[in-house]
């Protein structure tokens, strides 16, 4: 499972504030914190107006990369930042994002066509806003597929995020999500189906539950890579458990060698 | 690290695909093929079978270790042949009559055959025929009988009288175990040794193989 860790968000308050004093101690911890709990990538998201964004990410992404070598994702919704903003990364890593809205892919595209090692992130929107049914993002999918080939940009480089959306306002639970996540899985074996998994539980108490149902039946759907906080041990040891359920890991050996290594499971005291 | 010392260490942490090549290598650099066994195979499958005592490691691992050697074994065999010395035991094991659970037993026989032996498995659902047959093997010096379920301990208990009046009762052990064995009811139904998980009976079954 490919883990984005999502706590370097500016449209998180505390990290806002951090953010507005230049706190490089409280970004490098969050980063440490997210690489020790099994991070892929390590999402950095500057969430200000967007005239100081670049100048922001600049140092955001400085003092991510003073503390931990994982690969950045640099979340913008603006293309033109990404753009101005990837390459301050020492190593390649993921646009968040694209989507079939405005001309984001026909800024983003091109360059993922030069730039062979970064991945990208697409959002089943467009112009209409999320669509309402699984058939009409399935439509916006077939756009970003079309032009992900225009540019040959295989799709092992893309993540595809079906956009969740709060499960207390839905009529059909996860029924979208899942038709969408198993019909892209069924035709693109190789490509990486994403989500922000916290906007599942939005307005509902304990939270973290309704996440956790939401990533195992996502993850059954065939949703590889996902949005979330990897300091949740319950959620990263939920993940390792249902890659192991679904076969994914013979012998649990992923699953124990991240007990191990103390990913999950009761916090060892150090001797 | 000597490529025995690499063999090993790539036994104790199940890397079957590297196990094969180390042994070959291992080969290539004229180590004596009983030597890259002991020492580079068995001694790594005990040290696997105490940490798995000590609790310090799970099943699957343990498991992932011994599939590790039987592939080196494997590339091995050849080699071996005429050394005698690099059995030191012949087993045969099952599951009692009506008793259809193997995957303990198939773990106990990686473990067993670990050490040295060469072990018959019998299969599961096994009758006590079955079992005295095994047993007239001149060569079989143990007979593991397991079983799984509280319904099905009368069997083992019928397996192990059986057995018991063997004519060559006296040149075999009897091991048993199972979750719902306990040392207890093997005394009871007279078998010679219980053992509790896979890692003991491999321990148990060499005891016996140096003993001898």
């Amino acid at each position: 499972m490919i883990v984005i860790g999502e706590k370097i968000n500016g449209s998180i308050p505390a990290v806002a504030d951090a953010i507005a004093r230049r706190d490089t101690a409280f970004i490098q911890q969050r980063a440490i914190a997210q690489a020790n709990g099994g991070a892929t990538f390590i999402d950095c998201c500057a969430s200000v107006p967007e005239s100081e964004e670049v100048e922001t990410l600049h140092w955001m992404i400085d003092c991510i990369q003073a503390v931990t070598d994982l690969p950045i994702a640099v979340d913008s919704p603006s293309p033109d930042v990404i753009l101005q903003s990837y390459g301050f990364c020492r190593r390649p890593g993921l646009f968040n994002s694209v989507s079939g809205e405005g001309e984001k892919m026909d800024k983003l595209f091109p360059v993922l066509a030069r730039e062979k090692d970064w991945q990208v992130i697409a959002l089943l929107s467009d112009n209409t806003g999320i669509p309402k049914n699984a058939a009409d993002r399935l439509r916006v999918f077939d756009k970003i597929m079309a032009k992900a080939a225009e540019y040959d940009v295989a799709p092992q480089r893309i993540h595809i995020d079906p956009l969740v959306e709060m499960l207390c306002t839905s009529e059909d639970g996860i029924e979208t999500n899942v038709e969408v996540i198993s019909t892209i899985r069924k035709r693109y074996p190789t490509i990486h189906i994403t989500a922000a998994v916290s906007n599942i539980s939005f307005n509902l108490p304990v939270r973290k539950i309704v996440n956790l149902g939401f990533t195992v039946l996502a993850m059954n759907a065939g949703l590889d890579s996902a949005i979330l906080d990897p300091t949740d041990r319950d959620m990263m040891g939920v993940i390792y458990a249902t890659e192991a359920l679904l076969g994914l890991d013979g012998y649990c050996m992923d699953y124990i060698g991240a007990y191990r290594k103390g990913i999950f499971g009761p916090i060892k005291k150090q001797a | 690290m000597s490529k025995i010392e690499e063999l090993a260490f790539a036994v104790e942490n199940g890397k079957s695909k590297l196990v094969p090549e180390l042994v070959q290598g291992a080969l290539d650099e004229g180590c004596a093929p009983i030597d890259i066994l002991n020492q580079g195979m068995v001694d790594a499958m005990a040290v696997v079978g105490d940490k798995f005592k000590r609790n310090e490691i799970f099943v699957p691992e343990m498991l992932v270790a011994a599939k590790a050697m039987k592939k080196g074994v494997a590339v091995l065999k050849p080699y071996l042949a005429g050394e005698s010395s690099a059995r030191i035991g012949k087993m045969a094991m099952g599951t009692v009559a009506g008793d259809l659970h193997d995957i303990g037993k198939n773990l106990v026989i990686m473990m067993i055959e670990s050490t040295g032996y060469e072990v018959v498995d019998l299969g599961i659902d096994v009758p006590v025929e079955r079992f005295l047959e095994a047993a007239s093997d001149p060569e079989i010096s143990v007979i593991g009988v397991s079983a799984l379920l509280t319904t099905t301990m009368p069997a083992m208990r019928e397996t192990v009288a059986a057995l018991n009046q063997h004519p060559r009762r006296s040149q075999f052990t009897i091991m048993v175990g199972g979750a719902p064995i306990t040392q207890a009811f093997a005394d009871e139904i007279g078998a010679d040794i219980y053992t509790e998980d896979a890692a003991s009976a491999s321990q148990a079954a060499k005891a016996l193989a140096m003993a001898s």
